[in-house]
């Protein structure tokens, strides 16, 4: 076993050196830190400017109004996640923000808006925040912001000459009370709007406003609607007593980590663990397969073969190889934790509906094995084939049909299993041992029974056990073997025959 | 007592007999030569003396056990076919082959530094093993072999890809290790090497052995030649088996060719010509070469280096 170890270490040493570990360690954490960067860089600020004319003098405080309570919506919202995460909605038992996160009715953001808003909840929070607490913040800024005319447009003029001077500045940037925005949308209410036919025109700079858009005609229509409902007799009680109506419905929720909604979100890190385990199994089981073939066409097999047993010689490389996956692992977990400390748990946030739904130790217990179940059977193979290769092009020929093999039923589970994790597909390949511990994995975040986890377990090591003997058979028999490569039935051959130990 | 014994041994692969019955054995100390040509067996027996490979059937001892790794400690292998792994440097390559032997690492470190040394490579120990030349690399890869000391060094065609002044340095090293009481096997078929070097001799053709000895009973198997130059025929002496004249020399002396009778003296002949009065005018000996040996035992099909 000695002898096994000092393999290992050799074998661990001379990937870690390599280039292509590097490159294969670091490019995940780089690739992520990247994008979340190169998101930032290009994230375009997302709050625009608008003016709204209205020559009318009705209108525009309800759609100023409306648009304000959207915005409170969003704010208070924000704020009540942001409560129940550090669990401080004690501070104002009897505040809208105070018992958690959902659908704020006007109502609600309208007594957010009385009682001082973020502000005030604010001041109210900030003695009860734990010491480790991140500062708030609202996931969007306030995202249309009225104006008003840009100097030079007539707004006493009509419509039409409204909308020839405002062309211009539609084009370009506006300064708002929030720094230079584009001028997006403007809005003309004419004189008579109700009265007579003439329509409430919008100029776009062809920027999407939907819901400003939106917006202004619900208001308008509204106010049209009450106008003519008042006309037909309704007091101006009745009428606001009908508008405040609101149809009573509830909405059934699944619990947190079940419901087809959630079924993505859940076997995100499970499917991420079969995803790393492809990448890290193949970039490595490359190398290995490189290792096996330098010594055989370096002719070192040889001298190997008289210190060492095939067998010891195969363990030490498992080992080896086993401790650079491991370690490759280990350093993206670590880049995982410090970069959910890094941006304040909002990564841990964002699994944590995954991590929920797998909240029994044997289930991380069950990931660990399946995960390292899928590295050696995979390893394996690897070096199977090193063992028959004379070269990089003799590894090839048994390459290319293995890794697609593996790879594609592989990467259709994972596409299937986030769909549906109890598929046909997903199923059956829990029950074939070469993608036992891609589909199990994959599956475990939607709740598999122990009676599975415990069948496949046991299946799986019976085939590793089988995998192990066949390997080190063709260790024995074909480490000294030249020419051309064999085919399955040579290869079966090979392994049949009697040879050293 | 012997450090590698066959016996009996036979290895085939599939429905070739690679060999086929051998038994030998190599007594402890002093240098042992394998001869034979191609195929005939030298590097599957090695092989198998090292448990790379297994007999179909017969026994094989090495220092006193059956083959195998536990064996590692105490024997050095040159194979026939060198390679090292092409990115460490020197010295780790020696250490771990040291280590891989059963050595503790700072004694491995020690003796590694110590051959590298000796072998002219002290500048080199922190290279890799691909910025050496291939005769630094052949140093290195025997340096893997002797960092062990070991009690019985086998070397499979250690000279084949040395040029002559390695080949010499080869051959300095191999005489050294015995004078200090390694036994050293080597495989050739360079009759010139096994000639200079061999105590003892192992002839094998197409997995058969043909002779096991020393050098003088390797020509002992051959007969005695002489050239005379004589006034009488020798062909009545005792113990001349046959005598060819080459031609008359002056003054009625005649050269002749004189093969000897098995088992017969050259120096009884030449007492017998002296005590009866034969005259001579020449009596040289022809010690016959291993090469003459060899093709006398193994036939001259046989792909072998003078």
């Amino acid at each position: 076993m000695n002898r096994a170890l000092l393999i290992a270490a050799r074998e661990y040493r001379q990937i870690a050196a390599t280039r292509g570990f590097w490159v294969m360690l670091l490019m995940i954490p780089l690739i992520i830190a990247v994008s979340q960067f190169a998101g930032r860089l290009v994230t375009p600020k997302a709050s625009v400017a608008y003016v709204l004319v209205d020559a009318s003098g009705q209108y525009a405080p309800a759609i100023q109004h409306r648009m304000e309570l959207s915005y409170q919506r969003a704010v208070l919202g924000d704020l009540a996640t942001y409560v129940q995460k550090w669990k401080v909605g004690s501070a104002s038992p009897g505040a809208v923000w105070a018992s958690g996160p959902r659908w704020f009715s006007d109502t609600e953001a309208e007594t957010f808006i009385a009682q001082g808003g973020l502000p005030t909840a604010l001041r109210q929070i900030a003695p009860h925040l734990p010491a480790d607490a991140t500062p708030f913040k609202a996931a969007e800024p306030r995202l249309y912001i009225p104006v008003g005319p840009p100097t030079g447009v007539p707004v006493d003029q009509g419509p039409d000459a409204f909308g020839a001077a405002i062309a211009g500045p539609l084009q370009g940037d506006v300064m708002t009370g929030e720094g230079k925005r584009p001028l997006t949308l403007a809005v003309y209410i004419p004189k008579d709007f109700g009265v007579s036919a003439d329509p409430a025109r919008i100029w776009s700079n062809g920027r999407y406003t939907g819901e400003l858009i939106d917006t202004v005609r619900a208001e308008l229509t509204g106010r049209l609607r009450a106008q003519a409902l008042q006309a037909s007799g309704l007091s101006q009680a009745d009428f606001m007593r009908i508008e405040s109506l609101a149809a009573p419905v509830t909405v059934a929720t699944p619990p947190p980590g079940s419901g087809r909604a959630q079924v993505v979100v859940r076997s995100l890190l499970p499917l991420a663990l079969v995803y790393l385990l492809l990448i890290t199994v193949m970039v490595t089981g490359a190398m290995m397969l490189q290792g096996v073939i330098e010594e055989r066409s370096n002719k070192l097999m040889e001298s190997m073969l008289a210190c060492v047993r095939p067998s010891e010689l195969m363990y030490g490389k498992l080992l080896g190889i086993g401790g650079v996956g491991l370690t490759t692992v280990a350093f993206w977990a670590a880049c995982a934790v410090g970069a959910a400390f890094a941006t304040h748990g909002v990564a841990a946030d964002f699994l944590k509906p995954s991590l929920v739904a797998l909240n029994h130790p044997w289930i991380w217990g069950a990931m660990a094995f399946y995960f390292l179940a899928g590295y050696l059977v995979v390893s394996m193979i690897y070096l199977g084939i090193g063992a028959l290769s004379d070269s990089m092009q003799d590894a090839q020929a048994y390459l290319m049909p293995v890794v697609m093999i593996i790879m594609l039923p592989t990467v259709l589970m994972m596409a299937a299993t986030a769909q549906n994790p109890n598929g046909v597909l997903p199923h059956v390949l829990s029950w074939i041992p070469i993608y036992t511990p891609f589909a199990m994995l994959a599956r475990l975040g939607s709740g598999v029974s122990p009676t599975e986890v415990l069948g496949t377990g046991a299946m799986l090591i019976v085939f590793l056990a089988v995998e192990l003997y066949l390997l080190g058979r063709l260790f024995q028999v074909s480490l000294l073997r030249t020419g051309q490569p064999l085919k399955l039935g040579g290869v079966i051959q090979l392994i049949r025959q009697r040879e050293a130990g | 007592m012997s450090v590698l014994s066959l016996d009996h041994v036979v290895k085939r692969f599939g429905d070739f007999t690679a060999v086929d019955d051998l038994s030998f054995a190599v007594p402890e100390g002093g240098i042992f030569g394998f001869l034979g040509g191609n195929g005939a067996g030298k590097t599957t027996s090695l092989r198998m003396a090292l448990d790379i490979i297994r007999p179909t059937s017969g026994r094989i001892e090495v220092l006193g056990r059956a083959p195998g790794r536990e064996n590692a400690a105490l024997v050095g292998f040159l194979p026939e076919e060198r390679g090292l792994y092409r990115r460490m440097t020197v010295l780790d390559t020696v250490v771990y082959f040291g280590r891989l032997k059963g050595m503790r690492a700072g004694a491995a470190t020690k003796a590694a530094q110590g051959l590298i040394d000796r072998f002219g490579l002290g500048p080199w120990s922190r290279q890799a093993v691909d910025k050496l030349s291939k005769g630094m690399s052949q140093k290195v890869q025997l340096a893997t072999a002797l960092v062990n000391s070991p009690r019985l060094l086998i070397l499979d065609e250690p000279f084949s890809g040395l040029d002559p002044v390695n080949q010499a340095v080869l051959e300095e090293l191999v005489l050294e290790m015995a004078r200090g009481g390694s036994t050293v096997v080597f495989s050739t078929h360079v009759m010139q090497h096994a000639e200079r070097l061999s105590d003892r001799l192992l002839l094998l053709s197409r997995g058969r052995k043909v002779f096991e000895g020393t050098q003088a009973e390797a020509a002992a198997t051959l007969p005695s030649r002489l050239s005379l130059i004589s006034r009488a025929d020798p062909r009545g002496l005792k113990g001349v088996a046959s005598a060819t004249a080459t031609g008359p020399a002056n003054d009625g002396w005649t050269a002749w060719n004189v093969e000897l009778a098995p088992g017969a003296s050259a120096g009884d002949l030449l007492q017998a010509c002296t005590a009866d009065g034969f005259a001579l005018r020449l009596f040289e000996t022809h010690k016959p070469s291993l090469h003459d040996v060899f093709l006398h035992l193994v036939g001259a099909d046989q792909e072998i280096v003078k």
